[in-house]
């Protein structure tokens, strides 16, 4: 505990710097709104059900494109892992495109399915499926053979061997795509939002900066980038238990 | 063999758009977005937006690399240092940062400078970390073996420390290159005006979907190109490296 | 006694101690009371079981860890910090793996302020006398293990100093190549003789070496014996003596018990 302490005793500093800065005026109070009022502006924004309404948003529309770019890349990848058919077939093309950065897939989303929830979940889904198709393909692919061997020799059908020793020999490389993916949807998320959007966290920090509101917006920006933080630290955390069989 | 597939994707493009299933705002013929990409070429508009684009996320690329490598090794050297920036890094780490801009934009406006700041924040944190791991895992016989023969304190980093950390070093800059890319298109996409991001978003709200398909195409090339490079890059630099045994 | 009686020692341990100190965990008494005098130009085994603590002692000759308790001196003076005066091997050959062999082996000289001329003939020279003529531009990852502690051995040699500090030198070998290094390490003593403080496990190798052999106790180390290996000039084909068999089987008797102990104990 006291270990945690010392470690994040500096965000602790930052914090008090920046309140210290703004009440004695040494910036702004335009450009930099003191601490205290960012959070009364989140509550504020809290108690009018702002944040909540655009929240669960864009809650849903980056669960929705993540669960299913999961589904469908984490299936992609083991099916090309098992199939040299479909690997010959499909590798070229996810190293294509893999370097395409994947936020220019944004207008074309746009285009094709406006500005709601629908055009969000289609570019995460795109957008998050190359890199768990990456780690379920290397996890599916790294399968460890004298294991496969000897349930083989046990007599495990196919199925079976899928359930049994390839998804957990397969499990840390796909739970690593998986985490990749699940930073790359944040980005998208408010990426999208940020410059098309009319509902959502994104749209509504343009909208508060837009009216002037910069207390309220610095308070919805480090909302976002607490939750995409603490996205990430439960995910480790889920990982762990997950894996806890590894030493 | 690998294009083969890539020019089967093209073929099933160009007869998917052609085939009356789908309108051609909604998916142009291949053959019509090259059109496209070549008379905006001729045009000279293309080499325009792809130069503002390059140089803005080099720019900021080579700032985030040097800055990075630079704190990852005062962070190693210096403890206080370490103490005082390593929360800042881990938690910053994972927290999409996209989410900054329009602080970032209420700053420094919406020109040259505030599009680079964005791209060296986001693109800084895997050079840091990349730095400070790759110099943590040096090995000490390495340092110990230097100083035998009469380094100086100040030399061991530079001769000996940087050249350990390489490998680790390249591999943060890989990382960190493609992040640029994005993070510029994103940033151009928010704020208008020039740059493949910029032209796309245009394109995008003028329905202009054969514009927006072309850019697609020419990020994707040139999200191809920098990391083709940077690989190639990483072969000369490690040709002594135990991994280029392996080849 | 084999060595002029009247040589003053050259590297003097008195009752050094040694605690290590780990990040998390407890610290560990790693030396205890250790004393030791090696005489010029003489050949020391450092013999022990493992986790005594002898590679600890190596590196407080070689001013890599800091003196707490006793003293070390080195021609008179207390030693504070690494010198070209005593070259240390290690047995993981610490070889800058961006460089060239002769890269590596041209930065000890480098720092000794000799003219580029010069520099490039002793470099070759000892690329010569360890037998890598031709590899001078291969990189350690191309090299094999043997290969590879023969460019360091080189590169601490071409930098001339009075001590050798060698650690395990040939641990990481297998063992024919050990075989084979440990006869060429002798031809090379023989011809240029300096101070060498040798540490290993392997009680035939110490035998073969060296002039002394001391053996260590279990952690914590102190020094349980010193025995007389080695009087006159190497027989090549010692290893088959009378003689050579009986030491060794002194000296075992000797590390035995410390080996048992050794197992026993818990790792630091």
């Amino acid at each position: 505990m006291k270990r945690a302490l010392i470690r994040y005793l500096p965000l602790v500093i930052l914090a008090l710097a920046w309140e210290g800065a703004a009440q004695l005026n040494l910036v702004s109070s335009l450009a930099l709104p003191s601490l205290s009022h960012v959070a009364a502006a989140w509550i504020d924004l809290v108690r009018d059900g702002e944040l909540l309404d655009n929240g669960l948003i864009s809650i849903y529309r980056g669960v929705a494109g993540l669960v299913l770019a999961v589904i469908v890349g984490g299936g992609l990848g083991i099916a090309m892992a098992s199939s040299r058919a479909l690997d010959a077939l499909l590798k070229p093309l996810v190293e294509l495109f893999y370097p395409l950065p994947k936020s220019a897939l944004i207008p074309v989303t746009v285009l094709w399915l406006g500005l709601g929830n629908g055009s969000k979940i289609l570019l995460i889904f795109l957008g998050c499926m190359i890199p768990v198709t990456i780690g379920a393909y290397n996890g599916a692919r790294g399968g460890d053979h004298a294991l496969i061997w000897s349930a083989r020799s046990m007599g495990a059908g196919r199925l079976r061997m899928l359930w049994d020793v390839l998804l957990p020999s397969a499990l840390p490389e796909l739970l690593n795509g998986v985490r990749t993916a699940l930073a790359l949807s944040f980005i998208l998320l408010v990426s999208s939002e940020l410059i098309s959007a009319q509902r959502g966290f994104g749209y509504l920090i343009g909208y508060l900066g837009d009216t002037g509101a910069y207390a309220g917006m610095f308070a919805v920006v480090l909302t976002v980038a607490f939750l995409g933080f603490a996205a990430d630290r439960l995910y480790q955390m889920l990982i762990q238990w997950l894996l806890r069989w590894r030493e | 063999m690998r294009s083969l597939s890539i020019v089967l994707l093209l073929v099933l493009w160009e007869a998917l758009a052609r085939s009356g299933k789908v309108t051609p705002f909604m998916l142009p013929p291949f053959s019509a977005v090259v059109g496209r990409i070549y008379t905006d070429a001729v045009a000279g508009q293309l080499w325009l937006n792809l130069g503002l684009t390059l140089y803005r996320a080099l720019a900021g690329f080579f700032l985030a690399a040097g800055g990075g490598i630079v704190l990852g090794a005062a962070m190693s050297r210096v403890k206080p240092l370490r103490w005082f920036f390593d929360p800042i890094i881990s938690v910053g780490f994972p927290m999409p940062k996209i989410a900054f801009l329009p602080i970032v934009m209420l700053w420094l406006g919406v020109y040259d400078v505030a599009k680079i700041t964005m791209v060296v924040f986001d693109a800084i944190f895997p050079v840091v970390t990349a730095t400070a791991a790759g110099l943590a895992a040096v090995d000490r016989e390495l340092i110990w073996s230097a100083r035998n023969m009469g380094a100086r304190e100040g030399e061991l980093m530079w001769q000996v420390a940087l050249p350990a950390a390489l490998p680790q070093i390249l591999t943060g800059l890989q990382v960190a290159l493609p992040i640029a890319l994005i993070v510029e298109i994103v940033v151009e996409m928010a704020m208008g005006g020039y740059g493949l991001g910029g032209a796309m978003m245009n394109a995008s709200r003028f329905a202009d979907s054969r514009g927006v398909f072309a850019g697609i195409v020419e990020i994707a090339i040139v999200g191809y190109a920098l990391v083709r490079t940077m690989a190639l890059i990483r072969g000369r630099l490690l040709a002594w490296h135990h991994e280029a045994e392996h080849r | 006694m084999c060595n002029p009686v009247d040589a003053a020692a050259q590297i003097v341990i008195d009752r050094v101690t040694h605690t290590y100190r780990p990040a998390y965990g407890r610290p560990v008494l790693a030396l205890s009371d250790v004393s030791l005098h090696v005489r010029p130009r003489e050949f020391l085994a450092l013999l022990g079981p493992s986790g005594c603590g002898k590679s600890t002692l190596l590196y407080l000759v070689g001013g890599f860890l800091p003196t707490e308790g006793g003293r070390i001196a080195v021609d008179g003076k207390p030693v504070t910090a690494p010198g070209p005066d005593r070259g240390v091997v290690f047995q993981h050959f610490a070889l800058f793996p961006w460089k060239t062999v002769r890269a590596n082996i041209l930065y000890g000289l480098e720092r000794q302020g000799l003219p580029r001329a010069e520099r490039m003939r002793r470099a070759q020279s000892f690329i010569d006398l360890v037998g890598l003529r031709g590899f001078e531009e291969s990189y350690p990852s191309q090299l094999s293990g043997g290969m590879k502690q023969r460019t360091a051995i080189a590169r601490t040699l071409a930098f001339d100093p009075a001590i050798l500090l060698m650690d395990e030198p040939f641990g990481a070998l297998d063992a024919q190549t050990r075989a084979l290094m440990q006869a060429e390490l002798l031809g090379i003593w023989q011809r240029a003789r300096k101070t060498v403080i040798f540490v290993t496990h392997d009680v035939q190798e110490a035998v073969y070496l060296a002039d002394r052999v001391a053996v260590m106790s279990a952690r914590p180390g102190r020094i349980k014996a010193i025995v007389e290996t080695r009087c006159g000039d190497r027989d090549p084909n010692i290893r088959h003596s009378r003689e050579f068999i009986d030491k060794v089987d002194e000296i075992w008797n000797l590390v035995r018990d410390e080996a048992i102990k050794a197992q026993d104990s818990v790792a630091p």
